[in-house]
């Protein structure tokens, strides 16, 4: 019983923290520019194939982990200016859109890839025992790495002038516009930050987990439950949330079986909803 | 003066239906019945997030479940063992069509308690969800539900005896149905649909209850799509996890945008053309580009290409903003 329990704690903590990752970036984008990125699933995925592209190119894997990060980001920036900023306005279209584009890569990688399901190398090798569990070191320290993001997002956004403008921007877009921000891209740097912590943590999941372009969608509905939970556009409420998601998720796939996650997740976010509507740290719309 | 202008087209085209089997081969004429039942899914749709504005991403989740109803009802042997296994008797066709619609009501109507009170995007977060969650059920209980393949409910209780007649039978299904929410979108009751789509608070403010009418809304929305679901099941005698899933789904959301949102007609002319493209020509014009340029392209993406390129070209959809583009 007690190992069992150290095993939801253990790995629990450690998924938290990659969907923290996942989660803060999907409301950032969300509490700054208003959209609904259905897309961000997807950029979490791409991350890992984009990295193990670069490793079979011939790449050494640090150095393929920091291009496709890099390359993810950018990419995130393209889509919203191509096929999100034109249309903020039409609320409705912008979910269709970036829904369809989650759909559309979902295709693209299958054919490309396939469904075999893929892993970035570890970038760290052995094993520590934590409580009597073998713990592999890449889990401890992809846990490290997405804090040490976190910190570094809380930091930025707090702390920095361009943190100040990206809040400035979310808080109201026109007076922002006023005391003479470029909100448009203010939009796209929050945008490109959006799918950097999308990236981060789709290299650091596929360390731990296999890949397969089905998981998009997942990660998505993983990071829904968790901003509902947070409150949508609360960063900090997401951190929070996730580590609670993460501790249900994980005793849902270690006591009932991984394909009762979904169910699980829907039922969380129902109580959630039925309890308390606007979440941990959500602002009234 | 235009609404005998418009009884007149839904009448020739009526009769061009119906006329239609006489000269085309059965191939053809099975498909375009199935086209009709799914022009009720995005007529459906339609009259949900065309009219009141809420994004139901989860719509297929009510034809799926309108879907597995008849199908279950059908072949009660598959509940045994279940908390439903007192469910014994086949009943009719039609009476299993209408539970199907009844059930997909019911489960739209917790899902819209639930959400609908929730002013922003929670409506459309949730639903999104719902579609993976009843494709997941499947597997569960794949000894009820029949997992990947799903299963078939018997000849025997097809629509009709032959191809045909399974036609006549679908057309007269979609007909009833698109009338019917046509005549309630076009009621008072659609009125006040339209009031809290164009501004919620002043919908609020002239003291209509918009929770009450989004709840509305979504039970007409799911009922109808629960109907198209139980009657595709009757139609191609199997049931199958591709009712609840997302490629359905986008289907659907293309229909309405093309033929525009909050028309009902445009649904009805956007769902023929769009099912019958992705299912007579589409796959056969890609597998030969394919085979040629041995590119990464499919029947889906192209679509979700579609879908994408109107939305940012004419991000009210195509009905309308051609329309705004013809007035300036």
């Amino acid at each position: 019983m007690l190992d069992i329990l150290i095993k939801i704690v253990v790995f629990g903590t450690i998924v938290s923290g990659i969907w923290a990752l996942v989660a803060s970036g999907f409301t950032l984008i969300f509490g700054v520019a208003r959209i609904l990125n259905f897309a961000h699933g997807s950029l979490f995925v791409l991350s890992a194939y984009v990295g193990i592209t670069f490793v079979r190119l011939g790449f050494n894997p640090y150095v393929a982990f920091v291009l496709s990060l890099l390359v993810v980001g950018l990419f995130g920036v393209v889509i919203y200016r191509l096929f999100m900023a034109p249309i903020r306005e039409h609320e409705v279209m912008v979910i269709i859109v970036s829904l369809s584009i989650a759909l559309l890569m979902e295709q693209a990688l299958l054919l490309s890839f396939g469904e075999t399901g893929i892993s970035f190398p570890s970038l760290v090798k052995g094993i520590v025992e934590i409580g009597g569990l073998p713990v592999p070191t890449k889990r401890i320290i992809a846990l490290f790495i997405a804090i040490i993001a976190l910190i570094l997002l809380e930091y930025f956004i707090n702390r920095t002038i361009t943190g100040k403008k990206i809040n400035a921007a979310s808080q109201d877009m026109q007076m922002a516009t006023l005391v003479g921000i470029e909100v448009e891209r203010i939009f796209m740097l929050t945008m490109f930050i959006s799918a950097l912590l999308a990236a981060l943590g789709g290299l650091l999941y596929s360390q731990i987990f296999a890949i397969t372009p089905h998981v998009a969608v997942k990660s998505l509905i993983y990071a829904f439950a968790i901003v509902i939970l947070g409150g949508l556009g609360s960063i900090r409420g997401s951190i929070i949330a996730s580590f609670i998601v993460g501790y249900i998720l994980m005793a849902t796939i270690i006591l009932l079986g991984a394909r009762w996650s979904e169910l699980i997740m829907l039922l969380t976010i129902i109580a959630i909803l039925i309890v308390k509507p606007s979440g941990l740290f959500g602002v009234e719309e | 003066m235009k609404a005998v202008i418009t009884v007149l087209v839904v009448l020739i085209l009526s009769a061009l239906a119906l006329v239609l089997p006489e000269y085309l081969p059965e191939a053809f004429v099975y498909l375009i019945g199935l086209t009709f039942l799914f022009i009720i899914l995005a007529v459906s749709w339609d009259v949900m997030v065309g009219y009141t504005g809420q994004v139901n991403l989860g719509h297929t989740v009510f034809v799926g479940v309108g879907a597995y109803t008849a199908a279950l009802l059908q072949t009660p042997e598959r509940l045994q063992g279940t908390v439903l296994e007192f469910i014994s008797t086949n009943p009719p066709i039609l009476l299993s069509i209408i539970l199907g619609g009844l059930i997909a009501a019911l489960i739209g109507f917790v899902i819209g308690f639930i959400t609908l009170r929730l002013k922003g995007y929670y409506f459309a977060l949730v639903t999104a969800v719902l579609p993976l969650v009843f494709i997941e059920s499947v597997y569960i209980w794949s000894d009820v539900f029949g997992g990947e393949e799903g299963f078939s409910i018997g000849l025997g209780n097809a629509l009709a005896d032959t191809t045909t007649g399974k036609y006549y039978v679908a057309f007269a299904i979609m007909f009833i149905s698109v009338v019917i929410m046509l005549l309630l979108v076009k009621s008072p009751l659609g009125l006040k649909f339209r009031a809290l789509r164009e501004d919620q608070e002043l919908a609020e403010a002239a003291g209509i209850d918009t929770v009450r009418y989004k709840l509305i809304a979504f039970l007409i929305s799911s009922f109808f799509a629960g109907i198209g679901g139980a009657a595709i099941v009757h139609y191609r005698i199997t049931a199958g996890p591709d009712l609840y899933n997302i490629p359905l789904m986008l289907l659907i959301i293309l229909s309405t945008v093309v033929g525009g949102l909050g028309t009902i007609y445009g649904s009805v002319i956007g769902g023929f053309f769009i099912y019958l493209a992705k299912n007579w020509w589409l796959r056969e014009v890609i597998d030969r580009i394919s085979k040629v340029y041995h590119v990464p392209i499919n029947d889906e993406i192209i679509l979700y290409a579609i879908l994408i390129v109107i939305a940012i070209f004419l991000p009210e959809g195509v009905y309308h903003g051609i329309k705004k583009k013809i007035q300036k």
